[in-house]
Parts: C-alpha cells; sequence; structure tokens
C-alpha cells in the first residue's frame, strides 16, 4: 500500500473529525450569532475542502476542476451564513 | 472515419476525463451538486424569511445525532478512500475489507436517520408540521436515498472491483459526504 496516499487521507480524516467535533461543541456552548455562524459554516467549509483535495483527489486534477468545485462549496456556505445573518441584522 | 479514430473519439469526454473514475459518474456528481447546492440555498433564503420558525423547528432537532452521523459518514468516507488505494497496489482482500466497512458505516447512517425520524413522528412531528420540517424531510430524506444508492455501489464495485470502477464508486460516496457536511451545519446547528 502507498504509505503516502494512506497517511494523507488518514490526515484528512483526523483533520475531518475534529472539525466535527469542534462544530458539536459550538453547537452544545449555546454560542449563536453572526460569529458562531461563521465559525461553524468555515469549519464546514475546510471539511468539504478537505474532503474534495484527500477523497475525491481533486488535488491531482487540473486547477478548473477544484476552482468550479470549492466555488460551489464558498457559494453554498456563505449564502448560508449571509441568509442566517438576515434576521440576527434585524434583531 | 477509421473504426479506431471512432472508438477514440466515443471515449474522448474532453475535460471531464481528467477526473478520477468514469466520466458519466462526474456528470452526475456535478448534477447532484447544482441540486442540492440549489436545495440549500432554498433552505437558507427560506430561513431568513421565517426566522421564528425555523428557530423553533431547529431547536427541535437532536444536533448530536446529526453530528454522530457525520463522524459514521466522514470514517466511512475514509474507509473508501482507503479502498482505492489498497486496490492500486493489488491488494484485493484488503480492498473488500475496506469497502465492506465503508458500506457498513453507511447502513449504521441510514439506522441513525430512520431513528431520527421516528423521533420525530412520535412527537407528532411530519412533512407538513410546517416549513421547517418540510424542507428538512425534502433534504434529509433526498440525501437518504443517495446514501442507500451509494451502498449498493460500494456493494457491486466490492464485487466487480477494478481500479476505475472502484475510482468511479467512491467518487459517489465522497458527493454523499461532500453534500451531508454542508447539509448538517445547515440544518443543525445555524441559526
Amino acid at each position: 500500500m502507498n504509505l503516502t496516499a494512506v497517511g494523507q487521507v488518514t490526515r484528512a480524516w483526523g483533520f475531518l473529525v475534529l472539525l466535527t467535533l469542534l462544530n458539536l461543541a459550538a453547537g452544545h456552548s449555546g454560542l449563536s450569532g453572526l460569529a458562531a455562524n461563521g465559525l461553524i459554516l468555515v469549519a464546514a467549509y475546510a471539511k468539504g475542502r478537505w474532503m474534495l483535495m484527500e477523497f475525491l483527489k481533486l488535488r491531482n486534477v487540473p486547477n478548473g476542476w477544484q476552482i468550479l468545485f470549492l466555488c460551489w462549496l464558498s457559494l453554498v456556505t456563505f449564502v448560508s451564513w449571509a441568509a442566517a445573518a438576515i434576521p440576527l441584522l434585524r434583531g | 472515419m477509421t473504426e479506431r479514430a471512432m472508438a477514440a473519439a466515443q471515449e474522448d469526454w474532453g475535460a471531464l476525463s481528467d477526473l478520477p473514475g468514469h466520466p458519466m459518474m462526474w456528470v452526475l456528481i456535478l448534477t447532484e451538486v447544482v441540486t442540492f447546492g440549489l436545495l440549500f440555498v432554498t433552505f437558507a433564503v427560506t430561513g431568513a424569511i421565517h426566522p421564528d420558525v425555523f428557530a423553533a423547528g431547529q431547536a427541535q432537532l437532536d444536533p448530536d445525532l446529526g453530528g454522530l452521523n457525520t463522524l459514521v459518514l466522514i470514517t466511512s468516507g475514509w474507509l473508501a478512500a482507503l479502498a482505492v488505494d489498497a486496490r492500486t497496489t493489488g491488494r484485493r482482500g484488503t480492498t473488500r475489507m475496506l469497502l465492506a466497512g465503508s458500506a457498513t458505516l453507511g447502513c449504521i447512517f441510514v439506522i441513525i436517520k430512520f431513528a431520527e425520524y421516528a423521533a420525530k413522528a412520535s412527537a407528532g412531528i411530519g412533512l407538513e408540521t410546517d416549513t421547517f420540517f418540510t424542507l428538512y424531510f425534502l433534504l434529509t430524506g433526498f440525501h437518504l436515498l443517495h446514501v442507500v444508492l451509494g451502498i449498493v455501489i460500494l456493494a457491486a464495485v466490492g464485487l466487480y472491483d477494478s481500479l476505475e470502477n472502484l475510482k468511479t464508486g467512491t467518487a459517489f460516496w465522497h458527493m454523499v459526504d461532500l453534500v451531508w457536511v454542508v447539509m448538517y451545519p445547515l440544518i443543525y446547528l445555524v441559526g
């Protein structure tokens, strides 16, 4: 088995688990508001990016594909944050 | 055009050929991410229009179960990625064990999701309770169908385990993981 590839995938899995636990902790802490939502969605973006690069192996494909999928990820996480921000800003 | 040139033309998928696995799977994956992306935007925008309904609905969800399911799918995706690496070096037995582990975790995801649906049903919550739960059941149910399809695909590529098949099947499974990683915070946590 290619140890380098296995090591990269396993390291990505470790980060994904860590970020999921961070998300859960953020949920339990009772934190809310723009910053808490931002933290949760930045963690979701980071997890999605690791999945795309290490699990789906987009690290090894032309940049155009990476940009396309990362734009999708950025768009859905930003729209989620912005939509949640509207009622918070209205008070 | 000669027969050989025609065959080559039929195999030419342009930029899609750069991606791991069969290009047709990537056509499906691109279609799915656009569809789920539109559903996410619909959910988020509707939440901005009805913040009170969404806050009340979200309060009735169990973020721990959602988080547990995230860990289950992430670990399943990890095993699927390891299976491709194992097959690259010709270790077919290890590949099949890793795929079986990945599919088993997929089944655990389904069981946890059904337990969550059952808890909602016993609390009198259904598809028509309010806008939040209509979208909750629509999004999570549509994703659940993809998980079930993904388990079938993992089983199929376990049986027909060429490297190309493995890359194709696991690409679909990773797309299912990716969608859940965005869906979980959007539905359970952000508000």
